[in-house]
């Protein structure tokens, strides 16, 4: 496997071509609606990526919010791009040691999902042969964009798209990595190390969403695949290794359909609603039943294969599936998984012989009430197949919450980009640039061991926090008495813990964090209570006093810890009497569950102790 | 020009500067960069000795060049220049006899531009065929017949064009069209739109004129939905007047028709910057109807009239706090008619009523009209309204200025005598008056 990543991060300096704050905002004014198409290049070439979104013929409304004015709507010509964002992208681009370009020119990258007002995003190439070393292994950073955020996706039902325009214009900073990333916890570590880089600059966005990947795929014999948009690092690894066995699973199936001499499908399809006329189940004879066309395809050759799955749990019929549902469809009916949908018995011999399949043929069933989406659909539907007679077709997927993808479009090309002209091309002063290098941001390397200098933390905890981007929030909570190790114990040990069985991220205000620091300072809950109060934090209590409550460890301190472990050793008394010493460590475990967290483990201990030898003493006397 | 693949020797940058746009090639930097790609049109605004490459990931770089750099051409000249390339036409539709046929008559101006990357702005297309690749819908429910009139930005077009314009639309009534679209840049729309409701009487059918507020080449252009929606009025509305359309609101849905009239340009960059004054507009359509805030003129059986005479010698003068009389003096000298934008009721200071009183009696026809745009002037409130009236001055009621100052030219081009002059300018000819302004409705 060969993988890249882009990683995209929100600058938190007012947008890249407007005065409006970088804010996301609830509070709707006005909605607008709108229609987008695709348009050539400066050769006239259409995009096909473009053009497949375009051909979808949406409806977009966009929300007008207190952070957007008219550049975000379209009504206004972009400003000049932002001073500010492009000397951030100027201070990452020389900690990634690139090469800025003498002069940054403003392109517009047609996308006509409605994501951009306009129909375009404007994105600049700032610096390009950058690199990073990640744990001695140097990866190449070949360029470094500045580029605006799409507007934020709202609603969407059939026929019409609702967008937001707060996030529209938010200054984003892409660094795009080589294909040098060999592992999906490879691509995780270089996605970690790049963030931790752009927290240095003090100017970037925090919270969730602020920071996204795309992660591009390639496998020898595959194609490039771009899964765009993974907002959680943590997937980021299993979504590039699923992408890289649904690729093998697509070669393999490559050689049996050509061992099979399946060929790719030929003309547009034909309607078969006639055939599915009269009484019959299932939502293509209701089509049927109410005029709308059920157009068929056959696929020689496919017969069994479309259901064949694979341990990524991927089959050829999902793929096609997914061309049916880019078009706008809910999806297909292919014959591998017939009967079914009240196709059975004669009802499906006459369905084979009206589309005149063989033996060895599968065949898919479209159907809308319009005959052009649903022949749009099916023309999809006809490619991805013959697709599959090539290999591996290369696309732009989106990723799903349990770590797979799905297909979303073509991978756009270089048709998509052509100059933003009302934006002026923008000279790099070279003094300029100087200035910026000799006040570059400490390196993370450099943070780290000023780290383990001032508060005695060992290195990898060190990086750690980096990785959390805690780095401020440590020290800010160390500043204010709280202990080094504690805090440091919080971000490394206690907030994963609490975080493994969230379905979703969420981010813990600091605040929070310090409120449930002080009750631990103020003897309400022992250190071993942080991950489960954190935990209900981050489930959603609403207080610290509710998460406390709510994670069991209510009902105050245990004030008589001795009387507590006097009790725990006088009901085992028989144990203690044959093991001794060793009956310490189950009674230990017996005590712990009994204080669950609401004392120090080393108290709970030294309680045990001295109950366990007050024992021993008289019957030893 | 060298042969492929060797390094160009000496300075690359005199190579590059007269290169053909289009070359792939590599330049090899002092440093030791490689930049490939192929050479597109430089920015205007480019910086000295920079070149533009457009990068295989599709992003143009600008590259400084340096006399030490080293230039590779990796391909043959082909003689196609790439300063943008032609678009084929789309097949057209024939007109089949006896089928309604619209007249589009396109005269430059954003809706009939795109960007030109030699000058980074936007460019009047060239041809028809061009113009039908941005507007592929255009014959959807009929036949469209493009005429390039002129390939003009709209602050580019004198009243002579106005002229020509009027002729163009009476040919294309004469033809047997059903109606006449214009298509034509924005910035002066509202003269050009007075100038033909003056010229043109007994319409047969619309004459509708439409821009854009962002080009074709963009996929928000509002061009694409106000021109389905301007040949849909031409060819189905019952009516014999001139209107613009243009989007009623930001959204893409609705738009606005205006009377030619009554029409100005409001906003510098929205898309519904087109707006009737001191009332509503004539009425606003959708995909599916059309909606008469006012009953719209009908039709008239024909034939068209065209007056296509103008006057010359007319100027537009707005009035501010300091504007010495001598300088207005000289303005309006020699002038055979003069409109005056004046403050609030259609007021000027006293100093000036010296020469304006001069001007009158030398025979110049003086318009007063209001910079408010909304109301009308009245010379009976205030004293210098009565020195005014006294001097000769004509007050337009709610005339428009730049109504006026067309109103004016069309007057002189049909008399030369003062009075004759003063009468047209007050009758009412081509709804551009409204007579009563009303508390509230729909702008």
């Amino acid at each position: 496997m060969k993988s890249g990543l882009e990683v995209h991060q929100q600058l938190a300096t007012g947008k890249l071509f407007c005065n409006c704050p970088a804010e996301l905002s609830e509070e709707v004014r006005g909605r607008v609606l709108r229609r987008l198409r695709a348009t050539g290049g400066e050769n006239h070439a259409i995009d096909p990526a473009a053009a497949f979104q375009a051909s979808r013929d949406l409806r977009f409304v966009y929300e007008v919010v207190p952070s957007s004015c008219l550049v975000e709507l379209d009504e206004e010509p972009p400003h000049g791009l932002s001073k500010a964002a492009l000397d951030v992208a100027l201070v990452m681009a020389q900690l990634l040691h690139a090469r800025v370009l003498d002069e940054i020119e403003v392109m517009r990258k047609i996308v006509v999902d409605g994501s951009n007002t306009a129909g375009f995003q404007r994105t600049a190439l700032v610096a390009v042969d950058g690199h990073l070393e990640v744990r001695g292994h140097t990866i190449s950073i070949p360029t470094v964009c500045l580029e605006e955020d799409a507007a934020r996706k709202t609603g969407e039902t059939a026929g019409e798209v609702t967008y937001r325009l707060d996030r529209l214009g938010i200054p984003l900073i892409e660094i795009a990595t080589g294909p040098e990333i060999t592992s999906g916890a490879e691509a995780r570590e270089v996605a970690e190390e790049i963030g931790m880089l752009l927290r240095t600059t003090g100017r970037v966005r925090r919270g969730i969403g602020t920071i996204r990947e795309d992660v591009n795929v390639s496998t020898e014999g595959g194609a490039r695949v771009e899964i765009k948009g993974v907002q959680e690092l943590r997937l980021l690894e299993r979504y590039a290794e699923l992408e890289e066995r649904r690729q093998r699973f697509l070669l393999d199936l490559r050689e049996k359909l050509r061992s099979r001499g399946a060929r790719p499908p030929s003309g547009p399809g034909q309607d078969v609603a006639p055939a599915l006329t009269g009484p019959g189940k299932g939502f293509l004879f209701e089509a049927a039943r109410r005029g709308h066309p059920v157009l068929g395809l056959v696929l020689p050759g496919f017969r069994g294969l479309l259901r064949e799955l694979d341990a990524s749990g991927e089959r050829l019929g999902r793929e096609l599936a997914d061309y049916a549902r880019a078009a706008g469809l809910r999806g297909l009916v292919h014959s591998d998984e017939l009967p079914g949908y009240g196709l059975e018995g004669d009802r499906l011999q006459a369905l084979e012989q009206a589309l005149g399949t063989g033996p060895e043929d599968a065949f898919v069933l479209v159907t809308a009430p319009e005959v052009a989406t649903a022949a749009r659909a099916l023309a999809g539907v006809s490619a991805r197949a013959a697709a599959a007679l090539v290999g591996v077709p290369g696309e732009t997927r989106e990723p799903l919450p349990d770590g797979r993808t799905r297909y979303t479009r073509p991978l756009p090309g270089r048709d998509r980009m052509y100059p933003e002209t009302d934006v002026p091309p923008v000279r790099v002063d070279p003094g300029h640039l100087r200035e910026l290098s000799a006040s570059l941001p400490p390196r993370p390397e450099v943070v780290r061991e000023r780290l383990a200098d001032r508060y005695h933390l060992n290195p990898e905890v060190a990086r750690q926090l980096q990785r959390r981007g805690a780095v401020e929030t440590f020290e800010s909570l160390v500043g204010r008495g709280h202990a080094a190790a504690l805090v440091a114990r919080v971000y490394t040990q206690d907030l994963p813990t609490a975080e493994a069985d969230l379905t979703a991220p969420v981010e813990l205000a600091p605040a929070l964090l310090e409120e449930v620091l002080g009750s631990v300072a103020e003897g309400r809950i022992a250190k071993e209570g942080i991950a489960s109060v954190l935990r209900e934090l981050l489930l959603g209590a609403p207080t610290t006093v509710a998460a406390i409550e709510r994670a069991g460890l209510g009902g105050g301190p245990v004030s008589d810890l001795d009387t507590l472990a006097e009790r725990v050793v006088a009901a085992n008394e028989a144990l203690v009497r044959e093991r001794g010493d060793e009956a310490f460590s189950p009674l230990m475990g017996d005590l712990m569950r009994e204080v669950r967290g609401r004392r120090d483990g080393q108290e709970v201990a030294k309680a045990l102790r001295k109950a366990l030898a007050s024992r021993r003493a008289p019957s030893g006397g | 020009m060298s042969a492929t693949g060797a390094p160009v020797p000496d300075d690359a940058w005199e190579t590059l500067r007269r290169l053909p746009r289009g070359r792939t090639i590599e330049i090899e930097t002092h440093d030791g960069h490689r930049w490939r790609g192929t050479l597109v049109p430089p920015h205007d605004l480019s910086g000295e000795r920079v070149v533009q490459i457009k990068l295989d990931s599709g992003y143009n770089v600008g590259v400084r060049i340096d006399p030490a750099d080293r230039l590779r051409l990796l391909d043959e000249e082909t003689g196609n220049g790439g300063n943008g390339g032609n678009a084929t036409a789309p097949s057209r539709a024939r007109t089949r006899d006896g089928e309604p046929w619209v007249a589009l008559l396109s005269t430059g101006g954003t809706i009939a531009s795109r960007v030109d990357y030699r000058t980074g702005g936007v460019r009047p297309v060239q041809d028809e065929a061009e113009l039908l690749s941005f507007y592929p819908d255009l014959e959807r429910d009929g036949p469209v017949r493009v005429t390039p009139v002129f390939d003009r930005l709209s602050e580019n077009l004198a009243p002579e064009d106005w002229q020509t314009l009027a002729r163009e639309v009476g040919r294309a009534f004469g033809e047997g069209a059903r109606g006449v679209v214009v298509a034509h840049g924005t910035d002066t729309l509202a003269f050009t739109a007075a100038a033909l409701s003056f010229q043109l009487e007994n319409l047969p059918g619309p004459v509708v004129l439409v821009g854009a507020q962002r080009s074709p080449d963009r996929p928000s252009s509002d061009g694409v939905t106000n021109l389905a929606a301007a040949v849909r009025l031409a060819r189905t509305a019952p009516i014999g007047e001139v209107v613009v359309v243009m989007h009623a609101s930001l959204s893409d849905d609705r738009f606005a028709i205006h009377r030619g009239t009554r029409v100005r340009k409001m906003h510098a960059t929205r898309r519904d910057a087109f707006q009737s004054r001191n009332g509503p507009s004539l009425g606003w359509m959708d995909a599916a109807t059309v909606h008469w805030n006012t009953p719209p003129r009908p039709a008239a059986t024909g034939p068209v009239r065209v007056d296509d005479r103008l006057g010359d010698h007319v100027g537009l003068l707005w009035l501010y706090p300091g504007l010495s009389p001598a300088r207005a003096e000289a303005f309006s000298k020699d002038l055979r008619g003069l409109v005056l934008a004046g403050t609030g009721l259609g007021h000027s200071s006293t100093v000036h009523l010296a020469w304006i009183r001069a001007a009158v009696a030398l025979g110049t026809v003086t318009v007063m009209t209001s910079q408010c745009l909304d109301g009308a002037v009245d010379p009976f409130v205030y004293a210098t309204g009565r020195e005014l009236l006294r001097a000769g001055v004509l007050y337009a009621d709610d005339l428009l200025p730049e109504t006026a100052y067309v109103k004016l030219l069309w007057a002189l081009g049909r008399s030369s005598d003062p009075r004759e002059v003063a009468a047209l300018m007050l009758e009412d000819r081509a709804g551009e008056f409204t007579g009563r302004r009303l508390a509230e409705g729909d702008r």
